[in-house]
């Protein structure tokens, strides 16, 4: 079976109190935050079965800046659709940016 | 106050989802404290339920509070800043109620730690306006000195009366009469305790107060208050998961067991109210695990139909679900199909004791031939783990009790080649249990079979193996069974360092045997029975 995934890649800025959190606070934070955005999003097909979130580089605890991130769907989504939805399911402090 | 000197600065942040943040100004205060780290009581449910049932009041701000990393205690005994709240980072001295959940007695160092944190005095009478609340305990009598108000039993059943007394009135004396008369509120300085050899005879000192003190439950779990804004951290806890409580209390009567009686009578909330509360807390958290809450699963009389409600939910959206303790002759007849279809964490089976004869004096009912029977069926569920329960030190124990515990655990990684994490603990007579008349055995006697089991069931990649420390049960026995008396030891001990009795890495028990001494107390009187009654007799249960 041909598995179809539709990746969309944006920046985050993380600023504020977010600057406490790790890395692998943010794969948490985002994972739930777009499966309350209701966005078909993708998920591995394995044993255990994950949201797939990929990231390119990361930021060390404490940093403001901004990192970028590929989110995967199940379906084509426009990156509009990503950030109207997936915008007010973030904390304050991370903000998505299109690239 | 920089927190990123402080090691997980994610602890103080008080940003999760679904955080309630209000203006002080105006309001009630209530700081609704855990006497445990962060990830420790964050995964605890009762926590998440009143801290929801209290905020949802106007005029209550309600806020959290935990225990600090060793770091920032060290920081703040400095003279740094005091404890504060995690929401809005105000001080607890400044809130007029704090409220403490001390289920677990060896977090009683803790709660005194936080007072003292808090730049609050210990004492009860020394503080003038500020009231200090303790729920979740069973035997009150050891903290009765810090204390202004316990409650018995669950709490969403009275917090109707408990805003409206806080309402009413604004001086700590007159909050604390109204308070003792209504059902399952304790204050401790309105009773004197005499002890004459024998027997506790507990007076009263202000006639309205109530007496005996009468626990207090939610009678329908359908209608009563479950937070559906489920705060949903955004760092990693103890228990990972949205839990979602599909029954309360216990049908059995397992002997040792002291859950069964402070959570009578058992209850149930139905599947279809506990589908609507995992709809809701889905959306509201996005959570990717969820687990049934509940003592025994097993005896959840809709269990079928509560899975086939659930289980296309949780194939749709991808969400784990922890299997509670559910009866093994359920899974392999009934539920195994349906339940391999689904993303699955763990299984638990609390067996507590590997010989028949002993099990049936514990009224423990649990199908062992079942699960060797079926272990095939176990294996093909797709679990990971299993994890699983036992104690030693029960009376009339069979000498060869530890060994047939290493042998259980051994078959159990054979026959079903799962990860095994085996936890066994020393048996405590607590208070309420069917045995809380029996003498627990003692240190030298708990020690060797401890040192037995370690020896008899090395560990290895397929085995966690977690044996209680000892001398931590004997302090977990004694302050479960004290009476008031213990309050001078706490102190003493309090005095002596602020450790984390609960995590053993901090424990001391030279630091307790001393402080008994100090004291003029001999500890393991309480650990006898020696009385007509005992120092919990006044509060009834069920």
């Amino acid at each position: 079976m041909q598995i179809i995934k539709y990746p969309i890649t944006v920046k985050i800025n993380k600023s504020g109190e977010m600057i406490y959190f790790s890395q692998l606070d943010m794969v948490r934070i985002l994972e739930r935050a777009l499966r309350r955005s209701g966005l078909p999003f993708y998920t591995t097909k394995g044993f255990t079965p994950r949201v797939k979130i990929s990231f390119s580089g990361g930021l060390k605890l404490g940093v403001e800046g901004d990192i970028e991130v590929t989110f995967y769907f199940d379906e084509l989504i426009t990156v509009d659709r990503l950030l109207d939805r997936l915008s007010s399911q973030l904390p304050i402090g991370l903000k998505l940016i299109p690239v | 106050m920089d927190l990123l000197n402080f090691r997980k600065p994610q602890r103080y942040i008080g940003n999760e989802w679904n955080v309630t943040k209000k203006d002080h100004q105006g309001r009630i205060s209530v700081a609704l404290i855990y006497p445990n780290l962060y990830e420790v009581g964050m995964s605890n449910v009762g926590l998440r339920i009143i801290y929801g049932a209290l905020n949802s009041y106007d005029n209550i701000v309600c806020e959290r509070s935990f225990l600090p990393g060793e770091d920032m205690a060290l920081a703040i005994k400095n003279g740094e800043f005091d404890l504060f709240s995690l929401e809005t980072k105000t001080a607890l001295k400044k809130f007029d109620c704090l409220a403490f959940n001390l289920s677990s007695e060896l977090n009683y160092t803790n709660f005194l730690n936080i007072l003292s944190y808090s730049g609050v005095s210990l004492i009860a009478c020394q503080r003038e306006t500020q009231i200090v609340l303790a729920g979740a305990i069973s035997n009150p009598e050891p903290l009765s000195e810090f204390v202004d108000v316990f409650f018995i039993g669950e709490f969403e059943a009275v917090i109707d009366d408990f805003v409206s007394v806080l309402s009413r009135y604004s001086a700590k004396n007159e909050r604390l009469k109204a308070l003792s008369e209504i059902a399952g509120f304790y204050v401790p300085k309105f009773y004197a305790v005499d002890f004459d050899g024998k027997n506790y005879i507990v007076k009263k000192n202000y006639q309205k107060a109530n007496l005996p003190i009468k626990r207090v439950y939610v009678k329908d779990l359908n209608t009563s208050f479950y937070p559906g804004h489920w705060v949903t951290p955004n760092t990693a806890i103890t228990h990972d998961r949205a839990q979602v409580e599909i029954s309360r209390g216990c049908p059995n009567r397992c002997t040792f067991c002291q859950a069964q009686a402070v959570y009578h009578p058992y209850r149930e909330r139905s599947p279809q109210r506990v589908m609507e509360l995992i709809k809701e807390i889905y959306a509201q958290t996005g959570y990717e695990n969820f687990s049934f809450l509940s003592l025994s699963a097993s005896d959840y009389s809709r269990i079928e139909e509560l899975i086939d409600l659930a289980l296309d939910f949780f194939r749709d959206k991808q969400i784990g679900l922890s299997l509670p303790s559910l009866r093994i002759g359920d899974i392999v007849g009934k539920l195994y199909t349906k339940l391999s279809s689904i993303k699955k964490t763990s299984l638990t089976l609390a067996v507590e004791a590997a010989d028949d004869c002993l099990r049936q004096r514990l009224n423990k009912k649990i199908d062992i031939d079942t699960l060797f029977d079926a272990a095939h069926i176990v294996k093909a569920l797709g679990v990971k783990n299993i994890k699983t329960y036992f104690m030693f030190g029960f009376p009339d124990e069979p000498s060869d009790n530890v060994l047939r515990i290493a042998e259980f655990i051994k078959k159990l990684g054979q026959e079903t080649h799962l990860n095994i994490n085996a936890s066994i603990n020393a048996f405590i007579p607590k208070p309420f249990s069917v045995w809380e008349n029996v003498e627990m055995a003692d240190l030298g006697y708990l020690n060797e079979n401890k040192n037995q089991l370690l020896q008899l069931i090395p560990r290895s990649k397929k085995r966690v193996l977690g044996v209680a420390n000892i001398e931590q049960s004997i302090l977990e026995a004694v302050l479960a069974r004290g009476d008031r008396a213990l309050s001078k030891v706490l102190m003493i001990a309090h005095k002596k360092g602020d450790n984390n009795d609960g995590d053993w890495a901090c424990f001391s028990w030279k630091l307790w045997q001393d402080s008994f001494s100090q004291a003029g107390i001999d500890y393991e009187k309480y650990l006898k029975v020696n009385t007509e009654n005992f120092p919990w007799s006044f509060i009834e249960v069920r």
